[in-house]
């Protein structure tokens, strides 16, 4: 072994490491940095994940009386040149401005990622008894409509390392629309994967793309599609509900499956439990969005009375607002129905865009919808789209993006 | 609306958030401008499933204990910032792929970081312990510059302080050659490089010292509940402070008065007034961001002179099972395909380096029970992304890192990883250019290349980025990259606005 000698390496080296220094920065051009748009990481970035997307409706699709599916276009004039590509069972976050109100829905996207490409998404839109925004789309949104969406977001995809490749879906209603988008994708080659799609109807008029699903059926041999009528019987069709029975007659004979769950909450209500039955691991379960969380009080966890109001203190960068919230509206729709735009993307509790801060008061957060940080919690951190009052509150928000 | 401010802080990462509290709890009027609707930057987490999963962090160096506090702790200690911390002791497993491959475990207490080294490669253990002898003759130099004012006397320092510049001013690996380690032993502790992105014959050995010696004496230590609560921890004491926090603020411009100083920014749509401004956003950015006729000229050939630091590939993995069903008995396994870190570096794509923690070793219930999760980490650049990488291959591509690197740690350990994935998330440079907005999606700043590495950076600062009005701190900044370094960075120029301001200058 070498005898150890540091005096090997010369000290007055120490002398020369500014010089170097500024000899490098001397040698170097004074001209201007590049933009960011320049880099190819920050350029598929930008591609990606785009801050909004201005669209356009180009084309509308009357599905049924009660569905239509709307075509969006980039909308170039207003700045964005082409759609952000996507993965099937992603949604948009779409803004709407009715009334004195500015709302946000989101809706998963019905087209594939393939047709991005060729620069149109497609939604789907169900008209619903309640259902403001769905209602106040197919009223008002005429081909030319201007729309004002998110980048595509969301976690209901399939993910090659972790789910297997045989998927059951469970579709109801208005659900089915991811189920379409990966329907599509699998078709396309562009997801490796084969899906049995379970989707339950009242009757066979009320399920939507029946057409547009056998013809992919007959073209892919990775995708069937099996109605489930829960109100009147049909030829080619199962009646009933979606039941574990069902599942287990039409998952593989061995081997793992992913089930994959969109529909309305009733829906999840019921299937959840039957999914309980068969036995599977966590992991081979997952839901899409719960959706807006209602009726806190038949919480057995819930301490408030549903009849109460309380004051509700926003701020928004210093400035404050007062307003009222029913004890059974979250503090997201206490602001949308007083005119304060608020950031919110999936409001199921999940995405975090509507991170706020708590300054004061009590709040009750649904343990199945409460998709905080553990140091949120620890710092008085709420998600306002999954937030009830049990007292006045003030909170700071921060300001609404489109 | 009052849109004066004494201190306006441009991005709320982790030496944005330090600096704020600084200006803030000593009385200055202090905004933290946040384009993100989170605090933190890199320190942040994130939710998939039943899990929260830590993003960046992998052992905060120069943390230390209550009774015995080093750097990191000072400072949270001193701004009240309340954090619990939990330590790790096994500094790291290194594993070498192939025939001259090892598997060692080192541990941290300098005599027991001695040992496990002795162990690893008998007849080593001199030259090691030389190593820490060497950093406190380094702590001694540096005690004295700063008791100078950073002008010390030239005979001083040649006479009683020649050790340390020649630590100094040459590379890890010039250092340990001379001290007469073995080529195993120098491989074995240079494993650590990944954590400064530079291999170990371009890495200054003065900055490399100082890290393993924090790592050694210290430990590594990590927030409970994820790096999220470092950032909220921080958050409050800058709002206990009277100062504001406006989250969804994007800063677009830097504003310049008559004087050629900056005097405040735009943050949507708004213009904001201080007397200064603090930018945690790396200086390329806020460039971009100014009128480029009025940077002075040293600046804007510094910034054409820089390179960017290096970047990630990561895979969180939410298993459900155990670390003990999975056969993972540590928290941070290095795992190289060459014993060279010049090698590692340069094979970086294929088979170089990549580091996999659990953080369960250290945090049992960081998730849920029966449950655990694996970060992966694999330093690349952005610019090593292919060139006709296209959006929609986006996905298969990171599934194809994820499942490269799974596969062959599954292979390395005879563990079966796979089926027991119940979440998964990817980051590559695409993801950290869309959160961090660096170029090429840098994590570590500005590289810390042989002739920009931190000696020369902070004998240097004060020439540097001279606009007035202006400062920089954070990963890019003259501490180079890393937490510590960036909380160091956001105390010391936090400290000097508070001097500037209330003292007059």
């Amino acid at each position: 072994m070498t005898k150890p000698n540091l005096r090997s390496l010369n000290k007055m080296d120490f002398t020369k490491v500014v010089p170097t220094r500024n000899q490098k920065i001397s040698d170097a051009p004074a001209k201007s940095l590049p933009p960011l748009s320049s880099y190819k990481a920050n350029e598929i970035a930008a591609a990606l994940h785009p801050k909004n997307q201005k669209l356009k409706v180009a084309k509308i699709i009357e599905q049924s009386s009660d569905v239509k599916s709307f075509i969006l276009v980039a909308d170039v004039e207003s700045g964005t040149q082409s759609l952000a590509y996507f993965s099937a069972g992603q949604y948009l976050s779409i803004t709407l401005n009715i009334g004195s109100s500015v709302i946000t829905r989101p809706y998963s996207l019905s087209s594939s990622p393939k047709e991005s490409l060729i620069g149109e998404y497609m939604l789907t839109v169900k008209r619903t008894g309640g259902g403001l925004a769905s209602n106040y789309i197919l009223d008002s949104w005429q081909v030319g409509t201007k729309v004002m969406a998110s980048a595509p977001l969301g976690d209901f995809t399939y993910e090659p390392l972790r789910d297997a490749k045989q998927i059951i879906g469970l579709a109801g209603g208005s659900g089915i629309t991811p189920f379409y988008s990966l329907a599509k994708a699998i078709a396309d080659g562009d997801e490796d994967a084969c899906l049995t799609l379970l989707y339950g109807s009242c009757t066979k008029a009320d399920a939507i793309f029946q057409a547009e699903f056998e013809a992919l059926a007959a073209s892919c041999d990775r995708f069937r599609v099996i109605n489930v009528l829960s109100e009147e019987p049909a030829e080619g069709c199962e009646q009933g509900f979606l039941t574990a029975e069902l599942i287990r007659k039409y998952a593989p004979e061995s081997g793992d499956y992913s089930i994959f769950i969109c529909g309305p909450q009733a829906m999840y209500n019921f299937v959840d439990k039957e999914i309980a039955t068969l036995g599977l691991r966590k992991k081979f379960i997952r839901h899409e969005l719960f959706g807006e969380y209602r009726h806190p009080e038949r919480d057995a966890a819930y301490s408030g009375c549903k009849d109460d109001s309380f004051h509700l203190t926003v701020s928004i960068c210093g400035e404050t607002k007062e307003i009222s919230c029913n004890a059974d509206d979250t503090l997201l729709v206490a602001m949308e129905k007083n005119g304060i735009a608020a950031p919110a993307h999936c409001r199921s509790g999940i995405c975090g865009w509507c991170h706020s801060q708590l300054i004061s008061g009590e709040v009750y957060v649904p343990k199945s919808v409460d998709g905080r940080r553990m140091a949120d919690l620890q710092f008085g951190y709420i998600h306002p789209c999954c937030t009830f009052p049990l007292s006045d509150i003030v909170i700071d928000v921060p300001p609404f993006q489109a | 609306m009052d849109n004066c401010f004494d201190v306006i802080v441009v991005g709320a990462g982790n030496a944005g958030l330090v600096a704020a509290a600084t200006t803030a709890k000593n009385g200055l009027k202090t905004l933290l401008l946040e384009k993100h609707n989170l605090p933190g930057g890199c320190a942040t987490s994130f939710v998939r499933g039943r899990f929260e999963f830590e993003p960046s962090l992998h052992e905060l160096a120069s943390v230390g204990t209550e009774k015995a506090p080093d750097t990191v702790y000072k400072i949270f200690d001193q701004l009240g910032a309340k954090v619990d911390w939990r330590y790790e002791h096994n500094m790291f497993r290194a594993i070498v792929k192939g025939e001259a491959g090892y598997d060692v475990t080192v541990q941290s207490g300098i005599e027991t970081f001695c040992d496990s080294m002795e162990q690893a490669v008998p007849g080593c253990r001199a030259s090691v312990r030389a190593l820490f002898d060497l950093v406190k003759k380094n702590n001694e130099a540096l005690a004295y510059i700063t008791k100078m004012k950073g002008k010390p006397n030239g005979l001083v320092m040649v006479l009683k302080h020649g050790d340390f510049m020649r630590v100094a001013s040459h590379s890890v690996e010039e250092v340990m050659n001379a001290l007469g380690m073995p080529e195993k032993a120098r491989n074995i502790i240079c494993t650590y490089w990944g954590y400064l992105g530079v291999p170990t014959d371009e890495l200054n050995a003065m900055h490399f010292l100082n890290m393993l010696n924090c790592y050694v004496t210290d430990g590594a230590a990590m927030p409970y509940l994820r790096s999220h609560e470092l950032s909220l921890a921080l958050c409050k004491v800058i709002q206990d402070a009277g100062g504001q926090i406006w989250y969804n603020n994007e800063v677009t411009q830097f504003l310049n008065n008559e004087e050629g100083a900056v005097c405040g920014v735009v943050a949507n749509g708004q213009k904001l007034y201080a007397k200064e401004v603090i930018s945690n956003v790396i200086p390329h950015n806020v460039f971009n961001m100014y009128d480029q006729s009025k940077i002075p000229e040293i600046d804007l050939k510094l910034a054409n002179a820089r390179e960017f630091g290096i970047s990630v590939a990561t895979v969180y993995l939410g298993m459900d099972c155990t670390m003990e069903e999975l056969g993972i008995n540590d928290y941070t396994v290095f795992v190289m395909g060459d014993p060279n870190p010049r090698k590692q570096y340069e094979n970086r794509e294929t088979d170089g380096i990549y580091i996999v923690n659990c953080l369960n070793k250290v945090i049992p219930d960081s998730s849920p029970k029966g449950t655990c999760t694996l970060f992966f980490t694999i330093p690349v650049f952005g610019s090593d992304l292919p060139k006709n990488l296209k959006p929609e291959h986006y996905k298969m591509y990171k599934n194809q890192i994820a499942k490269k690197y799974i596969e062959d740690y599954e292979k390395l350990l005879g563990i079966s990883i796979m089926p027991h994935i119940e979440e998964i998330s990817i980051a590559t440079p695409v993801t950290f250019a869309r959160y961090l907005g660096t170029p090429d999606g840098t994590i570590y700043g500005y590289k810390l290349s042989d002739w920009d590495n931190l000696l020369s950076r902070i004998s240097n600062e004060k020439n540097e980025y001279t606009i007035p009005g202006l400062s920089f701190c954070g990963g890019h900044a003259f501490r180079g990259d890393g937490y510590s370094s960036a909380y160091v960075t956001g105390d010391t120029v936090g400290k000097r606005i508070v001097k500037k301001i209330k003292g007059g200058i």
